[in-house]
């Protein structure tokens, strides 16, 4: 036997597999229910929310605690360029002070306040005008890298679709397994109270050809924060 | 073209749209890659079938119990502050809409994509009422630019290529042309920013309305459903009778599903689950929410407890790319809203006897069934309507050459009965064409088998006792 020949076959059967995906089918996750650890649980909801979210298109940028969040706030406001910034109030981060730190980098700073009915086209127009829109999200899926956003007077829909970039940050033990998980802790009640919407990954669209175009009418680039309270 | 301008009926729209080979390139690339992913998701998500089954029996629940379902829906609707209004036919519907629309002094009316708006037409109404309706989902508002209809219930702009779509926004806009689906969506983007933020009146679909707590689900990738359910002041969602699910806790694998039949994804990338209009300083949501609720033929539906099975459908669109009629002729040629399988199925019942012809433009090859994520029987339906429709119930009128063939098998059916007979013509025949043949088969025959003979050849009838020698045998 040649090696040149075996080496001939190996090259017809890499140009054939060529044109297709390479990654083979995923089998089936093992569901042998070992005791691990919250930590090491809620590590591994996380990670796979940061794999699941960059299939969709999303950016992950980490899991930090409160204080590296700031930070990294402004550094993704310098490089998307954002010179204003849409700002929702948070559940359990101190927006206050993101914001405060982004107008320390020279970013203008819209924050949704309650309105009334006369100051509402006004308000929508500022929202539509900023550059990014910043929310902290009530719960993300890990299984397929979504955001589930309550929105409320003052966190409104709106940032998660007008601008043209979004950032979302979300608590640690916020991050679900799957939809269903979500669907159950927030409940009936918690569904219907409020409008809910879940975002997977930047608005987009397959209409043209059946190619994948981002960012048709809601964001372009979607970026998400997973925050963990360091005295875990 | 899919649709010949002068077709007026199934058949020759059908025959111009197999002619079309641009179309078939067409649509056998989009139903290709559909499937490609569709077969990747499907592997990496083994909970797939279970899924299946139990969105399969909610669905088939949720039908049976549909009464009470709605009276609770209904209930919870207009406790959350919406108007709910029961339409019983399309007219009643988009008189609804168009009155409501007037009267709230709305010049600027957005669509969000929805199929149960296509069906009423509502965009027509609208038009005729001098009010401008644009549709928003960037597929529908490139048919509408056209002044045509979507071509499918997912991808309504499957029928035209990028340059197609190019040379129609340089017609239209006066810009530059250009075949990029990147810049021709950011136009688009631009086009529909401004026209969302002056608009007065929404209208969207709905995917699933939740009974239990009054909640409409609305799944879509764009933003165009967000849109136009959060901006205008008033806001109108039209769902058929069939969208209802009893709770909240029914609703994850319907979504888990949806998303992996109809564009290989797990989860579309918006679902707003929207409960009543805005409360007092929120800055998003309509001041005004009304759900229209529609019948238009479904209930009759319910009433034959094979058709029932086809309001399961939550309009994914996985059928259409499966089917070999539908990958051959495009979805104009059905001439309804609905085309494919399922349209084939719906079309004749909400639309009467213009779309009867459509249960038979079926192979009944079974790729619908296999895919169908609720797991309807439609070749199992198609035939119970086909059986409907030949007993009499709405007497189509067919072509004259399929009537001839009809008559020509009711006579033989009727020659069969008489086996001796059968075989002494058998053996008649067998004798009169021999000297035709060559090697046992007939290359032309007169008359009406002429319509045989032109495409492949017809082996020569011989005795029935004397069975022909295999190997020799061969077509030439």
């Amino acid at each position: 036997m040649i090696v040149a020949e075996i080496h001939k076959i190996i090259a017809s059967v890499k140009d054939a597999l060529g044109a297709g995906p390479r990654s083979a089918s995923h089998a089936p996750a093992p569901s042998i229910a070992v005791p691990v650890s919250p930590s090491a649980r809620r590590a591994e909801l996380a990670s796979t929310f940061a794999r699941e979210l960059e299939a969709v298109g999303g950016n992950f940028l980490g899991i930090l605690t409160p204080a590296e969040v700031t930070n990294r706030i402004v550094t993704l406001a310098g490089e998307l360029g954002a010179m204003t910034v849409a700002l929702g109030r948070g559940l359990m981060s101190d927006m206050d002070a993101i914001g405060e730190a982004l107008e320390r980098a020279d970013c203008r700073i819209v924050r949704t306040i309650p309105v009334a009915d006369t100051e509402r086209a006004a308000m929508r127009e500022q929202v539509a005008n900023a550059d990014l829109g910043i929310v902290e999200a009530d719960f993300a899926i890990a299984s397929t890298g979504t955001l589930a956003v309550v929105s409320t007077r003052d966190r409104p829909s709106s940032l998660t679709l007008l601008p043209p970039a979004s950032l979302a940050i979300v608590q640690i033990d916020r991050v679900m397994a799957n939809l269903a998980a979500v669907l159950a802790e927030l409940g009936p009640g918690g569904v219907a109270a409020n409008r809910l919407t879940l975002v997977t990954g930047p608005s987009r669209t397959a209409d043209i050809e059946k190619r994948i175009v981002l960012g048709v009418h809601g964001p372009k680039s979607i970026h998400a924060i997973v925050v963990w309270p360091g005295d875990d | 073209m899919a649709e010949s301008p002068k077709a007026r009926n199934f058949f020759e729209s059908s025959r111009a749209a197999v002619g079309d080979h641009e179309l078939r390139r067409k649509l056998e690339s989009a139903s290709a890659r559909h499937l490609d992913h569709f077969d990747q998701v499907r592997a990496e998500f083994p909970p797939y079938d279970d899924q299946r089954d139990a969105a399969h029996r909610i669905k088939t629940d949720a039908i049976a119990h549909l009464d009470e379902l709605l009276i609770g829906l209904a209930a919870k609707l207009e406790a959350r502050g919406c108007k709910v209004f029961f339409a019983e036919d399309a007219a009643d519907a988009r008189g609804y809409i168009v009155e409501l629309a007037k009267a709230r002094g709305a010049k600027n009316v957005v669509k969000g994509k929805s199929m149960t708006t296509e069906e009423i037409e509502l965009n027509q109404a609208f038009e005729r009422a001098g009010i401008d309706a644009v549709e928003t989902d960037l597929g529908e508002y490139i048919v509408q630019l056209r002044g045509e209809r979507p071509s499918h219930i997912l991808t309504p702009a499957i029928h035209l290529s990028k340059e197609d779509i190019g040379r129609l926004f340089a017609d239209k806009f006066g810009i530059a042309y250009t075949a990029e689906p990147e810049k021709l969506t950011a136009e688009a983007r631009s086009r529909l920013r401004r026209i969302f933020l002056n608009a007065e009146f929404g209208v969207t679909g709905v995917n699933f309305a939740i009974a239990e707590t009054g909640t409409l689900v609305i799944v879509e990738n764009e933003g165009n459903g967000r849109m136009s359910s959060t901006m205008p002041q008033t806001f109108v969602a039209v769902m058929g009778i069939e969208k209802v699910i009893p709770r909240l806790e029914d609703l994850s694998p319907f979504l888990e599903i949806l998303a992996r039949t109809a564009t290989g994804q797990k989860l579309t990338t918006y679902t707003s689950f929207i409960t009543g209009p805005r409360r007092e300083g929120e800055l998003d949501g309509p001041g005004e929410m009304h759900v229209v609720i529609l019948d238009n033929g479904r209930s009759a539906m319910i009433a034959d407890p094979v058709l029932r099975g086809a309001l399961n459908c939550i309009r994914c669109g996985a059928c259409l790319n499966v089917c070999p009629i539908y990958r051959r002729i495009g979805g104009h040629a059905y001439r309804s809203v609905y085309p494919g399988p399922i349209g084939s199925i719906v079309s004749p019942n909400l639309f009467g006897s213009a779309a009867g012809y459509l249960p038979f433009a079926s192979t009944l090859c079974g790729a619908c069934k296999d895919i169908c994520p609720v797991k309807i029987d439609i070749p199992r339906i198609l035939l119970h309507l086909r059986w409907k429709e030949t007993a009499g119930e709405h007497a189509l009128r067919w072509p004259r050459a399929i009537e001839r063939a009809r008559r020509g098998a009711r006579r033989f059916a009727r020659l069969a009965r008489y086996p001796r007979t059968v075989r002494a013509l058998g053996k008649f025949a067998a004798m009169v064409l021999k000297p035709f043949a060559r090697n046992g088969y007939l290359r032309r025959m007169p008359g009406p088998f002429g319509n045989w003979t032109k495409y492949r050849d017809f082996p020569r009838p011989r005795p029935h006792r004397r069975p022909a020698p295999g190997p020799k045998r061969g077509p030439r």
